[in-house]
């Protein structure tokens, strides 16, 4: 038994109390090329744990990175503690408050292939960064891999709840072009890394980082001199890589439920969506189909068991376009029942790391495939324009008017894919946008994408989301360019 | 003792920091920069507590340098002693043979010059218990909705050089909103050096006062150009969009700055704006992670125009600049807007007809290059007619450039200049604040 093991069934509990014990480690290292120049390495070791305790109608937590009996124990005691103040003055009065409910489920990492060594990741990046910048006006470019394991033990009253493991793995390419008081930035997974899976040294041929740096820096030029992206509205065709910033904004957060039990008013926001309408509301075109799914093994934010102890699932969320399901843990959808709304829970109570508690979060939430394709798409287009890889986002703290922009834009007219056009943007409306929804990839082109920086919580937290989709075709979209 | 009770920050990691300077071999020098908390943190929703807990969390990023080369290793420290030394001792073991395996950094930076220094900033904290009595006594039956989170925050430089440097405080903060329905609610940001039950008490009284407002029906607009009065909250949002990258060095060298045509002066600002980054008023560290001291005030713009960039060591190395002391990150941490001479009573008969803007929120940039951004109205942002606000204003999005907002539409700045704690925690609490002014914008571009 390892020691940590053994402090955790060591910790006393006063009768009537329950208690958990989440222990996180994650060690990560950040490999770069930054202007042509090999970055230190940066190696990061955290450990520490969670103490969750139930008393009456309150839970309290502790978070301490001291992981021996003492150090436990005095989590424990102080979790109680705070469980006490909540069941004296908190919002769970008459509720049976969930428990975890799993038991010994073991989960090992999902690697195909083991990453190379340290030298020959560094080679490949300075390979990649070379060819970022064949051109003098590339006045930025990076090639980046960072690597991450995570192994994360639950405990529940001193029984084994989950042993699960991860290995997260995010390449990127940024090249940024300028000329004359203009710059473009064209990257291989977007500035803010929506290229992120788990698995090994297949995650970075799957990217497309090995070969690419040619690509994206040539797409950064022919950004510097494309002209800006029109402004009317037209038919837009989304890539997988807008698409995923799409979904997690305005369905991802809509649908969480804490924000929709008012949780997040201070601070992420409230949201759209009502408790009443779930099982009626039209959230989409019939061709809308979503689901929570955080058992693929590969995707960004898969997982056997959440930070509650609740065995994940897949389950649907929007079915040909009406809305069915919330995501919620255990404890808000007993919350949302006790109000009246009896909704089922989604296994997505989770936490940015051992010093945070688990709230509702996405986990993985995709756009089921449909039957077209990008080329049928672009052929069925008359006027409209297409856009790769986000670079801005903003929407209201309902989730529901939003502007978004991209970094590549492409002109289609009359059927044709046509010159590329810099700075696209559009906004629109979440709770009429995804009607306008004409078209769906296949699963052909379906990407598996997300993001390392979901932010949400008070305290704050951020944490790993995917988002799985094919290209999508919306008619009737206000796009735009912008200033300059 | 504790480790989730014990407020002595410095002494319990003195040792972890004299174990870095010790850790050096012949040839080689080695740093340490520590963050430290003992966090309370309860959110409240409808009045009462919705999760309440304790966070202490300690980490420490370890760096080697030896013949040019270096790497750093960032490790979380467990508040003993003893264990602690071992995870440093193993940390700088495993640094060793990646330096041994990396090339020289033509970019590094560290200080040679050693400097001791130790700042410990005393308050009062009040008993976590008595701030759930505190909030939800005083919120009554109203749907106090919020955030409170205080505890020591500390963070300290050690190095093989001899530096020797701590601040440690004991800053705390209750963030929250008295809802009045939908989306419209009060949003107050309270924090004072002293906790006061007493304060806390009206705080929240006035803002429930406040919210009778937001029970009318919100005014729809229609897309357009319209009078704005900032109140400094929203108007702090603004300023610190600048700080996204704005005036970092490293940023401008490479394209990715918003404020690139200031620093080229092919825009500026209206002559009353300046904004420097304070850090001595706001009372947070002079020096950062590479062993430098940080001005305690650095102007960044001065009567419209760029002053300074934010030059870290590295990238001072990297484009041959000056350096400023600057964070590795070049972000200011307690940016200033200087006020003007328009009082907040005059504020809202000077707007005469237009939107009130409490807060912004979720700002993002449309075009980076030329400061154009877009974000959203949020909380009790009004409507106002004739100098008075008759109705909450229905969710608008703008989308308009820095330049204009803060130079061709700027008519005033307002005389009282209010101090708003950075509430971020993402990973950890944070010292920063920012300090503004209101602004009354002759124009403000809503598009949604």
């Amino acid at each position: 038994m390892a020691p940590v093991d053994a402090a955790v069934l060591a910790i006393s509990r006063p009768p009537g109390v329950d208690l958990s014990v989440r222990i996180v480690r994650e060690r990560s290292r950040s490999l770069a090329v930054l202007r042509g120049v090999v970055q230190p390495d940066t190696v990061a070791e955290d450990a520490g744990a969670m103490v969750c305790a139930w008393w009456g109608h309150g839970v309290g937590y502790a978070a301490t990175a001291d992981l021996s009996r003492e150090g436990l124990q005095a989590a424990a005691d102080r979790a109680i503690e705070w469980a006490r103040q909540v069941d004296r003055h908190g919002l769970f009065d008459g509720l049976a408050l969930p428990r975890p409910t799993a038991r010994a489920v073991v989960r090992g990492e999902t690697v195909q292939r083991p990453l190379a060594a340290r030298r020959d990741l560094i080679e490949q990046l300075r390979e990649e960064a070379a060819a970022l910048r064949r051109d003098p006006r590339i006045v930025h470019w990076a090639s980046t891999v960072q690597l991450s394991r995570v192994s994360q033990l639950q405990f529940f009253n001193a029984e084994l709840v989950s042993d699960e493991s991860f290995s997260y793995v995010v390449p990127n390419l940024e090249a940024t072009a300028a000329s004359e008081g203009r710059s473009q930035t064209r990257t291989l997974g977007g500035q803010y890394n929506g290229f992120c899976m788990q698995g090994g040294d297949e995650v970075i041929d799957l990217s497309g980082l090995r070969g690419g740096g040619a690509r994206i820096g040539r797409e950064a030029l022919e950004l510097l001199d494309a002209p800006n992206c029109p402004s009317g509205r037209r038919s837009l065709l989304l890539a997988p890589d807008q698409m995923l910033l799409q979904i997690h904004e305005s369905i991802g957060h809509p649908l969480e439920l804490d924000r929709i039990l008012g949780d997040e008013r201070n601070f992420a926001g409230t949201s759209f969506v009502s408790l009443d309408m779930f099982g009626r509301y039209q959230y989409g075109s019939t061709l809308l189909n979503v689901s929570f799914d955080p058992t693929p093994a590969g995707e960004f934010a898969s997982y056997g068991v959440d930070d509650e102890g609740a065995p994940a699932a897949r389950v649907p969320l929007i079915e040909r376009g009406v809305l069915q399901r919330p995501l919620g843990s255990a404890l808000s959808a007993a919350r949302a029942t006790a109000a009246g709304f009896p909704v089922a829970s989604t296994a997505n109570a989770r936490a940015s790391g051992w010093h945070r508690p688990p709230i509702d979060r996405m986990a993985n939430i995709n756009i089921e495939p449909g039957e077209s394709s990008m080329d049928r798409m672009i052929r069925d287009t008359e006027h409209g324009v297409l856009m790769r890889t986000n670079v801005s986002w903003s929407i209201d703290d309902s989730r529901n008017k939003f502007q978004f922009g991209c970094e590549w834009g492409q002109l289609i007219e009359n059927g044709e894919l046509g010159a590329v056009v810099r700075n696209p943007n559009y906004r629109g409306v979440s709770a009429t946008f995804w009607r306008s929804l004409a078209a769906v990839g296949s699963a052909d082109e379906q990407q598996w994408l997300g993001t390392p920086y979901c932010g949400k919580g008070e305290p704050g937290q951020v944490v790993r989301v995917g988002h799985a989709a094919p290209p999508c075709l919306f008619h009737d979209v206000d796009v735009f360019g912008a200033e300059q | 003792m504790s480790t989730l009770r014990h407020p002595d920050l410095q002494a319990r990691f003195c040792d972890a920091m004299l174990a870095v300077q010790q850790a050096a071999r012949p040839g080689e020098t080695t740093t340490g920069w520590l963050s430290a908390e003992v966090s309370d943190f309860v959110r409240f929703n409808r009045g009462r507590v919705r999760q309440a807990g304790t966070v202490a969390k300690a980490s420490i990023e370890l760096r080697l340098i030896h013949h040019g080369r270096q790497a750093s290793f960032t490790q979380t420290l467990s508040g003993l002693a003893a264990d602690d030394r071992l995870r440093i001792a193993a940390a700088f073991d495993e640094l060793r043979h990646i330096v041994g395996d990396s090339e020289p950094d033509p970019h590094l930076a560290v200080s040679e010059v050693s400097v001791c220094r130790s700042t410990r900033l005393s308050s009062r904290l009040p008993d976590p218990a008595e701030v759930c009595d505190v909030v939800c006594s005083a919120a009554g039956d109203a749907d106090l909705v919020g955030f409170y989170a205080g505890g020591p925050l500390a963070c300290g430089f050690a190095s093989s050089l001899g530096h020797s440097m701590w601040h440690e405080a004991l800053p705390w903060f209750l963030d929250y909103c008295i809802c009045a329905g939908g989306d419209k609610a009060v949003k107050v940001t309270f924090a004072e050096p002293e906790w006061r039950p007493e304060a806390v008490a009206e705080s929240i009284a006035r803002a429930r006062r406040e919210a009778l407002l937001l029970l009318r029906p919100a005014k729809v607009l229609a897309p357009g150009d319209y009078r704005a009065w900032l109140n400094p909250a929203a108007l702090a949002d603004l300023v610190g969009m600048m700080n996204w990258g704005g005036f970092s060095a490293s940023a401008l060298m490479s394209g990715h700055s918003p404020l690139a045509r200031l620093k080229t002066d092919s825009d500026r600002f209206h002559e009353r704006v300046c904004v420097c980054d304070d850090l001595a008023g706001a009372g947070v560290p002079q020096f950062q992670s590479d062993g430098f001291e940080r001005p305690g005030r650095l102007d960044l713009i001065d009567g419209g125009r760029f002053a300074a960039a934010l030059v870290s060591p590295r990238s001072a190395r990297e484009f041959s600049l000056p350096d400023t002391g600057a964070t590795a990150h070049e972000v200011a941490q307690a940016l200033s807007l200087a006020g003007g001479d328009l009082a907040d009573d005059d504020a809202m008969a000077a707007l005469g007809t237009g939107v009130a803007v409490s807060n912004f929120w979720y700002l993002n940039w449309s075009d980076r290059a030329a400061g154009r951004l877009t974000g959203m109205t949020r909380f009790a942002s009004l409507w106002v007619e004739n100098g008075e606000p008759v109705a909450p204003l229905s969710v608008m999005r703008f989308d308009d450039s820095l330049f204009r907002l803060l130079g061709t539409q700027l008519e005033a700045l307002g005389r009282s200049v209010h101090r708003i704690p950075d509430t971020q925690t993402y990973d950890s609490r944070s010292f920063g604040l920012t300090s503004a002014p209101g602004a009354l914008l002759a124009g403000l571009n809503l598009t949604l």
